[in-house]
């Protein structure tokens, strides 16, 4: 990168000087042993030989999430249900694929506000009470649930709103997040979505005296209807 | 706690700093010690029963298979490091270099100016505190909001973090909600619940007028590009998502090679921080927003930070770099827990920080941080990465003698028993000054209204000099009247077979 006197910071090149001498070379070098290899007898904490949906649904309720385990021909319903519960009316609606294979907008039908993002930024979603979306994968180890922005896929949906509902299906659980990192092998980073986030739980933070509280920033509230013939 | 220093001042004290002056207080702080306690203790606890429970037998070789990665990483930074560059450039990112918290500063000046950036709102970060981001960018005019509640919390009652992980585990709840009321207008009230929602509430505004966001990282990867940043309260992902122009600055020796290293550290990071098996949001950033993309940041730099790290990185110390900051070390340490963070007078407290901060800003300049461990090795045991602490504290007590930086009074005492080691005859004769010492001290004592009874029952209540550290916690024993050295002497004259008497203890 060439280096002007207006910009400031170091030139690369002295930057990477001091690198060298601490580690008593001239020059980059390439590593002659190989970096070391993650043995999986040591890491993985679940396989496919588990049940994953149970383990997913008990991980994901660990951590202080709602979990539903429905079919496909129930699951827009029991969509519509907890919408109605939590009085969610303003509603950010991106469930993707899993979405339209529930036909999730057809059965919503009338009586709420869908919110849609304006390609600006997260102003839209703000002012609205649940934020739905599908998942790129779930992780059954941990409970996590893997958003990854795209073009159909807002950062906002899962962030944003108080509100978080989450389809996941039983085709989405990866056992551990070993599984996930395979999946993403060889993609060079530019390829991949800008935003991955792993959401394991609700918002959360026990800064005031250690009192576990919910929704400080994110939403405080999450929700997974779970399906599990998809 | 009294007295009050600035925020300022506790984390960038007057050098040389020591210890002594700001724990002397700090021990005698009940509330802190209450407060310490209960925070660093009940997380110890928590980890301890967690990391066999999910690796069972394993737990110990996870936290080698971690060290090795980390520490492979630093073995070949420049490589890494030049693979990290390219994949975020390739990915958007514009990577920047600084070499001391002056240039980290600039930088993110220039970048503020360039997009007339007025407001910005900042993700917990302990390399930004390490360079004093914060006033820098109000000096500019660009109003800088900390977002994570406890640093939220210490911001607008202008005190500093004690807690690499958990910042505000010195203040209790009174202290937020005065600080909410004079400071942000609210109605009194404790209710820890209440109070987090008039943080929010207050901090959702910032989030949309901000045009900065700014974060550290805990992670990059070299193989992609991508900036990790692990948060519970959903801030981290707000002030990387709503502002158009995103700042993460980051350590150079936060670098991991693949994907699959990330997870391994992932696994042991919050389970050795909180407990917990992942933070609520474990956000991967790789480049700005793509074209496709409805929301985030259009711009994302990267400011890579030395300041003081190639110091570190020499192989006598590249160990300590491997840090992972999850604050393991200062839950289980007997000293943190005493003392609390603000005593180590730096931004990295506790164990790690007795041993980092030397290294990064000078051992004259913390002669006796060092010297801020029993040497029980709880941390070492605690650590993810498997730091060896202990080790490094007995090698910078080492450099302080080596350096002369230690206590010419020390030095001497030092000298004068090594001496006396060396012949019988100077055994001896020290043995027997303590004696003589011991017995002046007794004397001393006797004279003392409260200190005969003591005298008389062996034992000194309070001894002035080099003693007096000794004696103002605890009594302590004068030396038998009768010596060791003189009790073999009658045991030889007697024959093994009949013993005079007890030795003497």
């Amino acid at each position: 990168m060439p280096h002007h006197d207006t910009q400031p910071g170091e030139p690369r090149q002295a930057f990477f000087s001091r690198i060298h001498q601490a580690l008593g070379r001239s020059t980059t070098a390439a590593p002659t042993e190989p970096a070391p290899a993650v043995d999986e007898k040591l890491v993985r904490l679940a396989s496919a030989d588990d049940d994953l949906v149970a383990l997913f649904a008990r991980r994901a309720r660990e951590v202080g999430m709602f979990v539903e385990l429905v079919t496909a021909s129930a699951a827009a319903a029991q969509v519509k249900q907890l919408l109605d519960a939590r009085g969610a009316k303003r509603l950010v609606c991106q469930p993707g694929q899993a979405g339209d294979a529930i036909g999730l907008r057809a059965a919503l039908g009338e009586g709420y506000v869908f919110i849609e993002p304006d390609g600006q930024g997260l102003e839209p979603y703000y002012d609205t009470d649940a934020g739905i979306s599908d998942v790129h994968a779930a992780l059954a180890e941990t409970g996590t649930l893997i958003c990854c922005s795209g073009r159909s896929h807002p950062r906002g949906t899962s962030l944003v709103p108080p509100y978080h509902l989450a389809l996941v299906r039983r085709s989405d659980i990866l056992p551990d997040m070993i599984d996930y990192w395979a999946r993403l092998k060889g993609i060079p980073g530019r390829d991949l979505p800008s935003s991955q986030a792993f959401i394991t739980g609700p918002s959360k933070t026990a800064d005031i005296e250690g009192i576990l509280i919910t929704g400080v920033h994110g939403p405080g509230r999450v929700d997974i209807v779970l399906i599990d013939d998809l | 706690m009294t007295p009050t220093p600035s925020a300022e001042s506790l984390l960038f004290p007057n050098l040389p700093y020591t210890v002594a002056k700001r724990s002397d207080v700090a021990t005698r702080d009940v509330q802190l010690q209450q407060f310490v306690n209960h925070a660093t203790l009940t997380k110890d606890i928590a980890r301890k029963q967690l990391m066999p429970q999910v690796f069972g037998e394993h737990v110990d070789a996870v936290r080698t298979l971690a060290g090795d990665i980390k520490q492979h990483a630093l073995d070949h930074l420049d490589y890494y490091l030049e693979q990290f560059i390219s994949n975020a450039e390739a990915a958007g990112a514009k990577v920047h270099f600084a070499a001391t918290d002056a240039q980290a500063r600039e930088i993110t000046i220039a970048i503020a100016k360039e997009n007339q950036c007025k407001l910005c709102v900042k993700s917990k970060s302990m390399v930004t505190e390490e360079v004093h981001l914060l006033p820098a960018l109000e000096a500019i005019g660009c109003e800088t909001i900390e977002t994570d509640l406890g640093e939220f919390i210490l911001q607008l009652d202008h005190d500093a973090p004690s807690h690499i992980v958990t910042p505000m585990i010195h203040k209790d709840r009174t202290a937020v909600a005065r600080a909410f009321v004079r400071e942000l207008g609210a109605a009194y009230t404790e209710d820890a619940e209440a109070l987090t929602r008039i943080a929010r509430e207050h901090l959702r505004q910032k989030y949309r007028e901000a045009d900065l966001g700014i974060c550290g990282g805990n992670f990059l990867v070299a193989e992609t590009g991508s900036v990790v940043i692990c948060t519970n309260e959903g801030n981290g992902r707000l002030c990387t998502s709503a502002p158009r122009v995103l700042v993460a600055m980051v350590g150079i020796e936060k670098i991991v090679p693949r994907l699959e290293h990330l997870g391994v550290l992932l696994k042991v990071l919050a389970r050795s921080a909180t407990a917990q098996p992942l933070t609520v949001y474990t956000h991967t950033m790789t480049g700005p927003r793509r074209a496709a993309e409805p929301d985030g940041p259009e711009q994302m730099h990267i400011i890579l930070v030395d300041n003081g790290r190639t110091e570190a990185l020499r192989e006598e110390t590249r160990e300590m770099l491997r840090c992972i900051r999850c604050g393991a070390c200062l839950n289980a340490c007997p000293v943190y827990r005493k003392i609390g963070g603000h005593s180590y007078g730096a931004v990295y407290s506790g164990p790690i920080g007795a041993i980092l901060t030397p290294v990064l800003k000078g051992l004259e300049n913390y002669p006796d941080l060092p010297h801020a461990s029993s040497l029980c090795g709880a941390c070492y045991e605690a650590c993810p990465v498997k730091i060896n602490i202990p080790k490094f504290l007995v090698q910078l007590r080492a450099e302080l003698v080596s350096r002369k930086l230690d206590k010419p009074a020390d030095r001497l005492f030092m000298k004068l028993w090594a001496r006396s080691l060396t012949t019988t005859a100077t055994f001896r004769f020290g043995g027997w000054s303590q004696k003589w010492g011991f017995r002046l001290l007794a004397a001393f004592n006797a004279s003392l209204e409260d200190g005969s009874d003591y005298a008389a029952r062996g034992w000194l209540r309070s001894a002035p000099g080099p003693v007096a550290g000794w004696t103002q916690a605890r009594d302590m024993p004068t030396p038998p009247a009768r010596s060791f050295r003189h009790w073999w002497r009658e045991h030889e004259k007697q024959g093994r077979t009949q013993s005079p008497n007890q030795p003497p203890h």
